[in-house]
């Protein structure tokens, strides 16, 4: 990287494109909070009662819980008990969504959470770690006429976690048990219009299933989807960057491949960067528009995995290669023990993933934390991955400490130094502190709304307009890591100034020493002709 | 023709009677014999409304159902937050319900109106999460009317609709009289005193679903409290209420505390303009002041359901009552259980 666009960039014109960045940011984070809705919806809710009136039922009977067709309900279960009704023959149905709704192919992705109202009751209390088993199907149909098609089918189980916060006594009976949200089915594309969710929670004391669990009043389900209009803004913001970035990519490699050198490791990390932001860009979702691909939420987990971990790889090498110390590295396995922990870290997030949203491609209600030997594991691996981070973090901190130092201890010969050989150091020094900057201002921004998204309550109100904090998060900060990208490829792609010109006037008062730093730096920093032929032009 | 003509100038009747007692229409819960209210027909023929509630009946056919279970459950809790009290929320089977006890301006009466506003807010919201009605939430959206409004940006709270329909539906006495009268000042606060403490309480639940389930991602909503937890708030604003007297400040009429070394009530405090009477004596005046002869009492107790208080001094019976009673039971979740007789002696006290 013989003098990069940064260095040979006059003030003005750095400021100029920061400015044109910075516009384009605040773009971003108004398309998400004034254009997009929140991210995503929940809805809720309560299962109603049906009852099964059939002595032996077939398969196919779906219970539809309005509408026409309904089934038998009942209010409540002391009406159930007035009329001789077992806890077998009452099955809870929820129709997702709402009457007079439809489900859309925009939602992205649905997924519902299970909650249980259960009473205290002195002689009917949840016993330790109990064990709900639901035997719960999933159905779906395109028009209000048409028969229900079953999706999917299983029998879960689920552990209940609940506490009483009150005195277990008499006088208390009646209060509800708070318990813990249970995961109860994820669905990775929404092709249809209308799901039927049926929960049966069948008793079998010989087999000791579904004893014990207390007085259960209802059921209540959430579901969540991606709002249609953000996916839309999304959608368009995906398809915008997209060719942005490409655009730069091709240009920035067509510059280094026009040098004389082959490119180095620095370089083609920034290349790889440069394509793992266009993976995750490319708005391949606008197929799931048209297509039941119901892996596309695992992709798109693998997709961000990528990023993250080019990353976090490219920091680390650009660290290492602004080290300054006279050592060759310029290789990949040089790094191995700071990229290892990010390799071995995401491995484990993509086994764990696969784990539950792999699984959940088949069986749609699988969690990995429903049973004890996947919880444990799940934690292993997670926090094998936590691990890794604080590995990561502790070699990046260190890496960038022994930078500062060297950069000080460079500051004070620099004076000293001959003209190309300071001008090189400054180079060196200023691309780095520059990248310093604008890195820590992204991830500070990350961190800094990412608290404001998780505190908020998701908007905030501006006098008549509704500003969608969530949304502008997403939007904003996606736009901040593509301009990230985009800034890099652009401003540390080679330049083809030659600040050589000006050099050449008074490089005769350091001689032998730039020699020495053709040898020494080339490797690191690239093989740079304007020092070489001032070396030379020094010698002569 | 002529049956309604003649149920039609009872009602009339009744109206002309009763209008000081805006709770009239928890008489909904005593109606099991109209079944379900499906037509506006049946709105009219609904004892216990004003003509403007029959009205939003007639608009919104589809809630009455809901309203009437609210209705039941208002007296449901009401009668389980009193049960150790001398006044233990007895039903009639006349209208008003209550009988003549809330029709002054008491604390028990600020209670009554708490806890049927926050019922039938409740009770909305429930049906509308069970989709029983058809134009819950999303009406009250930015985008939210049309089916494209519910894709865009999904659909807002059930609660708001509850709350909404309840501040419509059982406000609506209270305006109709004018703001001037103190009682319609009262009831109006303690209504929305009652909807606050569903409100208020609303249980905020998230759920994380970002890249391997991180929070990158996360979606909350807010879960309403279970009733019996909603009933527990307002009888401890019951317990704490504030007696209070009309005040004008302005050209606007307040209600203010009448001891003015109190705090200002809070719009979630319970607001009463005369005191109670000690509910001890049956007094065939006053329909549904019963007293308390023969109410069980707890002879170790000191406070109000000890036998000393809730007898009002008259002294008690003892009994030795020999009770049956289930013991050694196997539950199911649902509607199943064995149990084995016990029989034991227990003391019963009664007042007398």
């Amino acid at each position: 990287m013989a003098g990069a666009i940064i260095e040979n960039m006059s003030t003005k014109k750095l400021v100029i494109v920061g400015v044109i960045l910075l516009l384009f940011q605040a773009f971003a984070f108004m398309v998400g909070g004034l254009i997009a809705p929140s991210p995503t919806a929940a809805v809720h809710y309560l299962a109603t009662k049906c009852v099964d009136n059939v002595k032996h039922r077939q398969d196919s009977k779906w219970f539809m819980p309005w509408g026409p067709n309904q089934c038998d309900k009942i209010r409540s279960f002391d009406e159930a008990m007035a009329k001789h009704i077992e806890a077998n023959n009452i099955v809870f149905a929820v129709h997702i969504p709402m009457p007079y709704k439809e489900m859309s192919p925009w939602f992205q992705f649905m997924l519902v959470i299970l909650q249980f109202d259960i009473a205290f009751k002195m002689y009917n209390q949840i016993e330790d770690g109990a064990l709900v088993t639901i035997d719960v199907g999933l159905a779906y149909r395109d028009d209000t006429m048409s028969e229900w098609t079953e999706m999917a089918h299983s029998f879960e189980q689920r552990k209940l976690s609940c506490n009483f916060t009150t005195d277990k006594t008499f006088d208390n009976e009646g209060r509800h048990y708070e318990c813990d949200l249970l995961p109860f089915m994820e669905v990775g594309s929404v092709a249809h219009k209308y799901y039927l969710v049926n929960i049966r929670l069948p008793v079998n004391e010989r087999k000791k299933v579904n004893v014990g669990i207390g007085e259960i009043k209802d059921i209540r389900l959430v579901g969540i989807h991606q709002n249609g209009g953000f996916t839309k803004v999304w959608f368009a913001m995906k398809t915008f960057l997209t060719p942005s970035i490409v655009i730069i990519m091709v240009w920035y490699w067509r510059r280094i491949s026009m040098m004389s050198r082959p490119p180095v490791l620095l370089e083609k990390m920034i290349l790889a960067l440069g394509i793992s932001m266009t993976f995750i860009n490319i708005p391949v979702e606008w197929f799931s528009i048209g297509f039941n691909w119901t892996w596309m939420l695992l992709f798109g987990d693998i997709r961000q995995g990528v990023f993250y971990s080019m990353l976090l790889s490219f920091w680390i090498i650009f660290c290492g290669e602004h080290l300054m110390d006279h050592t060759e590295r310029n290789r990949i396995s040089v790094y191995w023990k700071q990229v290892g922990p990010i390799v071995f870290g995401s491995f484990c997030l993509f086994i764990f993933d696969m784990c539950e949203r792999g699984v959940q491609l088949t069986n749609p209600f699988y969690s990995i934390w429903a049973s004890e030997v996947g919880t444990e594991l799940a934690m292993a691996f997670i926090i094998v991955a936590g691990i890794c981070a604080c590995l990561y973090f502790l070699f990046l901190c260190f890496m960038v400490f022994q930078v500062f130092r060297n950069i000080s201890g460079k500051r004070s010969s620099l004076p000293a130094m001959s003209k190309a050989r300071r001008l090189h150091y400054e180079g060196l020094i200023f691309r780095f502190k520059f990248l310093m900057l604008v890195t820590l201002t992204c991830a500070a921004m990350t961190v800094i709304f990412f608290i404001i998204s998780q505190v908020n309550e998701g908007h905030w109100h501006w006098g008549e307009h509704t500003v969608q904090v969530n949304s502008a998060f997403f939007t904003g900060i996606y736009g901040m890591w593509n301009l990230y990208v985009f800034a890099i490829m652009f401003l540390y792609a080679p330049s083809h100034k030659r600040y050589g010109d000006e050099q050449t006037r008074d490089t005769g008062a350091s001689s032998g020493e730039d020699i020495q730093l053709t040898t020494t730096i080339t490797h690191v920093d690239g093989p740079t002709e304007i020092y070489k032929m001032t070396g030379k032009e020094a010698q002569e | 023709m002529t049956r309604e003509y003649v149920s039609r100038c009872a009602l009339m009747l009744c109206f002309a009677l009763l209008s000081a007692n805006a709770s009239n229409w928890l008489y909904l819960a005593k109606l099991s014999s109209v079944g379900s209210i499906r037509d506006e027909e049946t709105c009219e023929r609904l004892r216990g409304l004003i003509q403007r509630q029959v009205q939003i009946c007639k608009r919104s056919v589809e809630v009455m159902d809901a309203v009437r279970r609210g209705a039941q459950l208002a007296i449901d809790e009401c009668q389980y937050q009193f049960r150790n009290r001398r006044w233990n929320c007895s039903t009639l089977e006349s209208m008003p319900v209550f009988g003549k006890v809330v029709t002054q301006g008491t604390r028990e009466a600020a209670f009554v109106y708490a806890i049927s506003a926050a019922s039938v807010a409740f009770a909305v919201t429930r049906a509308c999460s069970s989709g029983e009605l058809e134009k819950c939430g999303c009406d009250h959206n930015v985008h939210g009317v049309s089916p494209e409004g519910f894709q865009w940006s999904g659909c807002s709270d059930n609660i708001a609709y509850g709350v909404a329909f309840s501040q419509s539906f059982v406000d609506v006495r209270e305006r109709g009289k004018g703001q001037s009268s103190n009682r319609a000042l009262m009831n109006l606060h303690n209504n929305e005193a009652g909807r606050k403490a569903i409100l208020s309480h609303m249980r905020v639940e998230c759920k994380c679903h970002g890249v391997s389930g991180s929070c990158e991602v996360k979606t909350c909503w807010k879960a309403m409290p279970p009733f019996r937890k909603v009933g527990n708030i307002i009888k401890e604003k019951f317990d704490g209420a504030t007696e209070v007297e009309q005040r004008k400040v302005g050209s606007t009429k307040v209600l203010v505390p009448r001891n003015s070394q109190f705090k200002p009530h809070t719009d979630e405090d319970l607001v009463y303009l005369d005191p109670s009477p000690d509910f001890c004596d049956y007094d065939p005046r006053t329909p549904g002041m019963l007293g308390t002869v023969g109410r069980q009492c707890n002879r170790t107790s000191k406070a109000i359901d000890g036998c000393e208080l809730m007898c009002c001094g008259r002294g008690f019976q003892t009994q030795e009552v020999e009770v049956v009673d289930r013991c050694s039971c196997k539950f199911h979740w649902c509607c199943y259980v064995k149990c084995k007789q016990c029989r034991k002696t227990v003391e019963m006290h009664t007042c007398r």
